[in-house]
């Protein structure tokens, strides 16, 4: 792509807020800039698949893969019973004003599909179609014991505040939502 | 109405839909061709403006009929 960069970097895990930062980084990669989100904290939640709740316990690690980001041995059983409370999904987010216990966001969907306002899922896929990079935190991911496969998007780089400074040094543009 | 080489249809569909719409159509064309796309989004018209701008793209032509906006775009 073009020379002008753009870095957005998601660390909240609300429904409206990640939809702002997909929304800009549609905008801003649909008119020809080079688009890199960066996640850390919650802000990853809304990449995560949905996950039942007996398959977080029984998950298994991918030693070869997982190993390259995340520093195994230190693994614990108050992993995955954290994420019990952050499962995460596109479609679960609560909204961080008039959630009203998980029917903000149903009325907010309803009401989004009315206006022909794309939903978070679509605005997700539609970003990694017009090449926005994927990048997430790794001290978040070995904290949370997340892996690249518990996400939608397939490509994702894991990397650290040394790159993220790189990356937004080297961009026009950071927004930090 | 001038005929296009493509056309995207995006009525209906709020921002940043017909910016992306129009994006994913862009990429599969080449230098010359035309594509006209139609919306009636409020800001319709001055998003598509911007986007032409911004990609350096020359808008040949703007219809309006009611709400609807039609533009045809040369790449």
């Amino acid at each position: 792509m073009g020379d002008r960069r753009v870095t957005i970097l998601l660390q909240s895990g609300e429904l409206d807020k990640a939809l702002s930062a997909f929304i800009f980084a549609n905008g801003y990669a649909a008119l020809g800039l080079d688009v890199t989100m960066w996640f850390m904290l919650f802000g990853y939640n809304c990449l995560k698949k949905r996950r039942g709740l007996w398959s977080l316990f029984r998950r298994k690690t991918d030693v070869a893969r997982e190993s390259a980001y995340r520093n195994l041995e230190t693994d614990n059983v108050l992993q995955p019973m954290v994420e019990l409370f952050n499962r995460g999904g596109a479609r679960h987010l609560p909204l961080s004003q008039i959630n009203l216990g998980g029917v903000g966001p149903a009325l907010l969907g309803v009401m989004l599909r009315k206006k022909g306002i794309m939903g978070l899922d679509e605005l997700i896929h539609s970003a990694a179609d017009l090449g926005v990079k994927f990048k997430m935190c790794q001290i978040c991911f070995d904290a949370m014991g997340i892996s690249v496969e518990d996400l939608v998007v397939p490509d994702v780089e894991v990397s650290g505040v040394a790159e993220y400074a790189r990356d937004t040094l080297n961009a026009q543009v950071n927004l930090f939502i | 109405m001038t005929s296009a080489d493509r056309v995207v249809d995006v009525v209906g569909k709020a921002c940043p839909m017909p910016l992306v719409a129009l994006a994913k159509e862009v990429r599969t064309m080449q230098a010359g061709q035309t594509v006209r796309i139609t919306g009636n989004d409020p800001i319709f018209e001055a998003s598509i403006a911007d986007f032409c701008r911004e990609r350096h793209l020359a808008v040949l032509d703007t219809t309006r009929e009611g709400r609807a906006v039609s533009m045809l775009i040369r790449i």
